[in-house]
């Protein structure tokens, strides 16, 4: 039997080698034969791709058209995909001034700001803001670069780059957000007379805690130096700023709140000194909506400083605004300033800049808007200034306020 | 000192009390507007405890949302929003309060535009000379009843996504409303089948929804253009369009200001209609289904 196995197996292998030897060869001619077909098909197919090229590039493809997609996802325009959220803002103002003195921007019609503002998600943890400022009678300059991280440990936000801190309540307000042409005195005067931006880091944090009301803590620390005019911490860019709000917020009704800010900066008034001037603030606004285009607001800010120079050591300066929207398109109100001056007289000590201002407001549309305004001042100097004041406001492009 | 470091390590605790989940506690939604918070709240029930951000009596493309708002925000597990560009504040609240997860595109935000037929989408390049017009098409989509099912579906798969363990509990209570919604409609279409093929003047386009619903018209706004107020020239011409084609009624919610409207159903023989776009906006239409039996009867009424 075994014998019998092992002949069948010899048998079958010698004829399989030989079967093999046969089929070598009609192997090797078919692989030729199917080699020049694949050949033929690359040419084929290199010729049609070249083709379908130039038929491209001469537009006679019709690529077919993407399917009307009637519901909510066909809002993304592929075009502006990546493009950041662009807005510009333009701010003309025309100014008559009572002093004969040829002061920038009196007694003619400037534009007396182009803002261009630019802002995206840089990644899903982060955003970046940024906001150019031109002017007719200006430089070019940057008012606002920063990125905004998100979702740091202990749910705060932080922003790096050069801000307007929330330091009181408007400064942190661009000029097309403020209620009046001009900011309030002690802002021009103690931070710039377009307000207080610099560059550093703020940490932002809502507090937790079991009450009706909300708190929002910021601490920031800033170069040294203010605004343009500035006077609170003048020429010390390389000595830091630190400053720190709280935000305590109530709401009495659906439509009546209340928000109480206080501020604390420390910072150099020079190079050789190191946070000499320490500086706290006080800001309120009571809100009263009718309806949802129609309310009243109270403002104010005032700002406590001590300053050497100053006879009794100490300066303070403040505003009070009442803001009535008494229509959807039309809107009016009046501020009182007072400001004790860092570089008052030695002879006047106590003169403080004070001013009365009155303005309407006519809302043409969402985008564009008239202001008239008349200011009158009774300044330190013992000098008067009367100010009439027109201004238009328009926004084009994208165009979203931070909530303050 | 031990004492000091305790208290400061109870304080730091308190700041933080967020973190600290409890098992059962339901969660917490916010939306937009008072009739996507009722509208979750027919899905979740007692599962959800939901807050509005604009209240009932405001126009929803004019809200400034407050402090308050933004701790809601920041507290909130799922934020309900209509999507489009119908609340242009919701990226800046959104943002104010900084929870990734709640911002656009994020799981945690509920766009209740996905998957509706958006009505008036734009086909040529829009601009600002065209009043302030909606890009993605009207996103007043709520006013049609036969939406509701579809944002009900969303709401009930966000929060069961949110809340896994009462998914089935979300389900049935979708059932639930469906079904509630199906019979309404029916009567809806039924109360104001007379209205059919007939034309009303509309302060803003915002009934495009609900006059598609009743197969109506809405053709001719007392805006001449989106958010851009009355003129006397256009107000002169919206009294011919009413006389020529005998139009009668003008509908507009109560957030505008009713005096040209007012002045041109006078000069035109019609009469001004109340029609609520958010849920609340009159008193006796805060739930969901009161809100629409409210304006159908109104419509109604004015049309017989």
């Amino acid at each position: 039997m075994r014998i019998f196995v092992s002949l069948c197996f010899c048998l079958l292998f010698v004829s399989r080698a030989a079967w093999g030897q046969e089929s070598a060869a009609l192997l090797e001619s078919q692989v030729k034969e199917l080699r020049q077909v694949v050949m033929e098909l690359k040419g084929v197919v290199e010729k049609q791709q070249a083709e379908i090229e130039l038929l491209k590039r001469t537009e006679k493809v019709r690529l077919p058209e993407p399917s009307p997609r009637p519901s909510a996802p066909a809002v993304v325009s592929t075009l502006g995909r990546w493009n950041p959220d662009i807005g510009v803002l333009a701010d003309t103002v025309l100014k008559l001034d009572s002093p004969r003195e040829d002061a920038e921007g009196a007694d003619r019609l400037s534009v007396r700001e182009v803002e261009i503002v630019f802002g995206s998600p840089v990644d899903p943890y982060s955003r970046l803001d940024a906001v150019l400022d031109f002017s007719d009678f200006e430089e070019a300059a940057l008012d606002e670069a920063y990125l905004t991280r998100f979702e740091l440990p202990f749910d705060m936000t932080a922003r790096v780059g050069r801000f307007r801190p929330k330091i009181g309540k408007i400064n942190a307000y661009h000029r097309d957000s403020l209620e009046t042409v001009d900011e309030p005195l002690v802002i021009d005067r103690y931070f710039g007379h377009e307000g207080y931006s610099r560059s550093g880091v703020d940490l932002k944090k809502l507090l937790e805690v079991p009450s009706p009301m909300t708190h929002e803590l910021v601490f920031g620390v800033l170069e040294g130096g203010v605004g343009e005019g500035g006077t609170a911490f003048p020429g010390a860019r390389r000595r830091p700023t630190f400053y720190s709000h709280l935000k305590n917020y109530v709401d009495f009704s659906e439509v009546t709140n209340l928000e109480v800010g206080l501020t604390h900066l420390a910072g150099s008034k020079d190079a050789d000194r190191r946070l000499e001037v320490q500086m706290l603030g006080l800001d309120a606004v009571w809100m009263h909506h009718f309806t949802s285009r129609h309310r009243l607001k109270l403002q104010g800010e005032a700002f406590y400083m001590n300053r050497e120079e100053s006879v009794d050591g100490t300066l303070w300066g403040g505003y009070g605004l009442v803001d009535f929207r008494l229509h959807p398109l039309w809107a009016m109100g009046f501020r009182f300033d007072l400001v004790e001056l860092v570089d008052n007289p030695v002879t006047n000590p106590h003169k403080a800049d004070t001013g009365y201002t009155g303005y309407l407001t006519f809302y043409q549309t969402e985008f564009a808007r008239w202001r008239a305004q008349f200011s009158h001042f009774d300044l330190a100097t013992g000098k008067d200034d009367n100010q009439v004041l027109l201004q238009g406001t328009f926004a084009i492009g994208e165009h979203k306020h931070k909530l303050q | 000192m031990k004492r000091g470091t305790l208290v400061f390590f109870c304080f730091l605790l308190g700041l933080n009390g967020g973190v600290v989940y409890a098992g059962e506690a339901p969660l917490k939604v916010v939306a937009t507007t008072t009739t996507f918070a009722d509208l979750v709240k027919k899905v979740g029930r007692e599962r959800v405890s939901v807050a509005a951000v604009a209240p009932a009596r405001w126009n929803v493309h004019f809200v400034e949302p407050k402090p308050s708002d933004v701790r809601n925000a920041a507290g909130a597990d799922l934020f309900v929003h209509a999507g489009l560009d119908l609340e242009l504040w919701v990226d800046p609240l959104l943002e104010a309060a900084g929870k990734t997860e709640l911002f656009r595109g994020g799981p945690r935000n509920v766009d209740l535009s996905r998957g509706i037929e958006l009505l008036k989408v734009p086909t040529m390049p829009v601009s600002r000379a065209q009043g302030d017009i909606h890009l993605y098409g009207n996103p007043h989509y709520v006013m049609n009843p036969e939406n509701a099912g579809i944002m009900a579906k969303t709401i009930e798969g966000k929060l069961a996504e949110a809340d896994p363990a009462h998914a089935e509990s979300y389900a049935r209570n979708l059932k639930e409303f469906l079904e509630e919604l199906d019979k309404r409609v029916g009567h809806w279409k039924r109360l104001c089948g007379h209205c059919r093929d007939r034309e009303v003047i509309s302060y803003h386009d915002d009934v495009e929804y609900f006059v598609r619903f009743l197969g109506m018209r809405a053709e001719q706004f007392v805006e001449p253009k989106p958010g851009i107020p009355p003129t006397p020239r256009h107000l002169e011409f919206l009294q011919g369009y009413m006389k020529e084609k005998a139009v009668k009624v003008i509908v507009m919610p109560t957030y505008y200001p009713r005096e040209a409207a007012a002045a041109l159903a006078a000069r035109a023989g019609g009469k001004v209609l109340t029609l609520c776009q958010n849920a609340g906006e009159i008193r006796g239409t805060e739930d969901f289904f009161s809100f629409f039996e409210y304006n159908f009867h109104q419509i109604s009424e004015a049309l017989k």
